[in-house]
């Protein structure tokens, strides 16, 4: 029983981790249409921001969070405003573009902080392990599963319940109409861009004590956030939770019987049959096409 | 034949005419076998314009053929090692260090070169036929085309790297022996390797050019256009797109084989996400409707990548300076040099041709709109 249990947290840690990933993708995604191949970078960006900001600065991670969400947002926002504006009419272009990005920003990373491996430290109160349930786990893995919650909650919050919200969902529905009716549909997408890449930064601020950074540890992640992206269903923010949770069970629950590599080959190809056959992704009504 | 189908032919003749001559120039086996690569990542560029640039399927996964071609040769070129613990006729290297006890059954086929050499090609026709067949007979479109592709790419690559018995893992196949066809020795460094690739590029390349040209190759452009239009004219869309898509795989299956003649060894980083996109750049900053351009932007950004990461000034800053030609492409070149090229001869021969100049406009006309948001701020 214990082993079943240590097991579902381990693939919640893991859907956690994916979800902070995940969501500022998402929403990228969901409302511009933009596939942001550099969201990865922001997340290499936000997890050095933590690094540097705690060596010369002296800041622990905590209180460095907001920050960081305000430096890389701001990342987020220049390329929106340099690049990605021009290529709203170019969807497929946008991933070659954001690649480009990525390449530029993880070379400028290695240039003036090094090419070598960085280490967070974990806020000491939250480097202890706690017991929940009988099993004994991290209390820092028990804290990124309460943030993750909570901005997702935040996110939702802003989507639903705001009227930046609102004029960002008739942008999704309709973005002649939605500019025909007084909103500002360039502002609101600079602005939702710069909020996926910060919560992307802060991703990577909170994964950076769990694992080492480098410039390229971006890349895995992007893939792996796609994924989730397309298994929710683009414009369901409950979708990209609910695929979190199966995608990181799933990976845990495999990783346990066979190995790390081959649970990932397994989930990859049970979301491969799953686009094939439902492209609108487990939870959405609407495709985007 | 119009006059500019004469005109491509005689463009893409004179430029394969042009590669074949660089040993008669070069002599330096170092810088002959670093051509030799570039014309290999042109064949998987060339691959890659077939399918993305005449067909509209962005395949994310196009390295995945190369590897595929790759492995096979590799795996060939192995066998016809002597390995040092088990004598002749014995099990490749990694596979002693790994305790396998005989070779598997997908090796047995490779002790016969010509049926490694086919295989080079069926391997990866075959998989990507059965993908494609899976993709596009759901009428999966777009950017889902794209992720379904990377995931399988990312999944083969995986799988290769898990089975370090049987693959080699992270080292790959590496101490192959050389290519032996007909008594002719095809050394790495040798001038007859270079030969050997410039003239399976001049084949692909027309082989393609012959595609496109074709009713088929125009019907494939036509789908990549727009896609339910064609359905409705009674085609089935589903097997022109498998068409195009495993055709591409079995010329990126050659390219892959040949890389590995001239690098020596297949890794897995021969079907890695990073080549696989970074062939989606070449395809794009050569020109992703040219053939042709696809395969000199091949060989330019690897030719520039190989000079850049060589030179003392530029050792660290190369990837920084191809990123951002890069997006300056993207944002202001959507058609490559190729298409950056036809309009300046639109423009400089425009009056002379009537017919041709007339197509030339309405091929540079969709790219003038796209391009204009850039300029215009």
């Amino acid at each position: 029983m214990d082993i079943v249990i240590s097991q579902l947290f381990t693939g919640l840690s893991l859907a956690s981790i994916l979800l902070l990933v995940a969501l500022g993708l998402a929403i990228i995604y969901g409302a511009t249409g933009v596939i942001n191949l550099a969201h990865g970078e922001f997340v290499m960006l936000g997890a050095y921001s933590a690094w540097a900001l705690q060596t010369f600065v002296g800041l622990g991670l905590l209180e460095s969070l907001v920050l960081i969400f305000l430096i890389v947002a701001f990342f987020g926002w220049v390329i929106e405003r340099v690049v990605i504006r021009y290529l709203y009419a170019r969807p497929l272009d946008t991933i070659l573009a954001t690649w480009g990005i990525g390449v530029i920003a993880q070379q400028a990373v290695r240039l003036t902080a090094g090419g070598e491996l960085r280490y967070v430290e974990m806020p000491e109160f939250l480097s202890s392990s706690v017991s929940v349930l009988g099993i004994e786990t991290s209390a820092f893995r028990i804290f990124i599963l309460f943030v993750a919650a909570g901005l997702f909650l935040l996110t939702w919050y802003l989507i639903y319940r705001t009227s930046i919200g609102i004029k960002l969902r008739a942008i999704m529905q309709n973005r002649e109409i939605a500019s025909c009716f007084g909103i500002n549909s360039d502002r609101i997408y600079s602005m939702t861009f710069a909020y996926g890449a910060g919560l992307a930064g802060l991703a990577g601020a909170l994964v950076s004590p769990l694992k080492s950074v480098s410039p390229e540890m971006g890349t895995t992640y992007v893939v792996d956030a796609f994924m989730v992206v397309v298994l929710g269903g683009v414009e369901s923010l409950i979708g990209t939770v609910a695929s979190s949770v199966i995608i990181g069970e799933m990976t845990g629950f495999l990783a346990f019987f066979s190995n790390d590599t081959i649970a990932k080959a397994v989930v990859l190809l049970a979301i491969v049959v799953l686009i094939r056959f439902r492209p609108q992704g487990l939870f959405a009504t609407k495709v985007r096409s | 034949m119009s006059s500019r189908t004469l005109r491509q032919v005689i463009v893409y003749a004179v430029v394969c005419l042009a590669i074949l001559l660089v040993p008669s120039f070069v002599d330096n086996a170092f810088i002959l076998n670093k051509y030799s690569r570039y014309l290999a990542f042109g064949i998987l560029a060339i691959a890659l314009s077939l399918s993305w640039g005449y067909t509209g399927i962005l395949n994310l996964g196009q390295a995945m053929s190369f590897g595929l071609g790759s492995y096979c040769m590799a795996m060939a070129l192995k066998l016809r090692t002597v390995p040092v613990h088990t004598g002749a006729e014995g099990l490749p290297d990694f596979m002693v260090w790994n305790n396998v006890e005989s070779l598997p059954w997908f090796w047995q086929p490779f002790h016969s070169l010509p049926l490694a050499l086919i295989l080079g090609i069926a391997v990866p026709v075959i998989f990507s036929a059965l993908l494609g067949w899976f993709i596009f007979r759901g009428r999966v479109t777009g950017v889902y085309v794209a992720i379904i592709t990377l995931a399988v790419l990312v999944v083969v690559n995986l799988l290769i790297i898990d089975q370090q018995r049987f693959t080699g893992g992270f080292n790959g196949i590496t101490d192959l022996a050389q290519l032996e066809i007909l008594g002719l020795t095809f050394d790495a460094y040798g001038s007859s390797s270079y030969y050997l690739i410039a003239g399976a590029l001049t084949v692909c390349l027309f082989l393609a050019l012959a595609i496109t040209k074709s009713k088929v190759g125009l019907i494939l452009q036509a789908v990549r256009d727009h896609e339910e239009r064609v359905r409705f004219f009674g085609y089935d869309v589903a097997y022109f797109k498998i068409f195009a898509f495993s055709v591409s795989a079995g010329i990126a299956g050659v390219g892959g084989m040949l890389y590995t003649i001239v690098m020596e060894f297949a890794s897995p980083t021969f079907l890695s996400v990073p080549l696989s996109l970074s062939v989606v750049i070449w395809v794009a900053v050569g020109g992703r409707q040219s053939l042709l351009g696809a395969a000199i932007g091949a060989m330019v950004v690897t030719g520039m990548q190989g000079a850049l990461s060589e030179s003392e000034v530029f050792l660290d800053t190369w990837s920084l300076i191809m990123g951002f030609a890069f997006v300056l492409v993207v944002l202001f070149l959507p058609k490559g040099l190729a298409g950056a090229v036809e309009a300046i001869y639109a423009r400089v021969f425009g009056n002379g041709d009537k017919g041709k100049s007339d197509r030339e406009k309405t091929q540079a006309g969709p790219a003038k709109p796209a391009a204009e948001p850039g300029g215009a701020e």
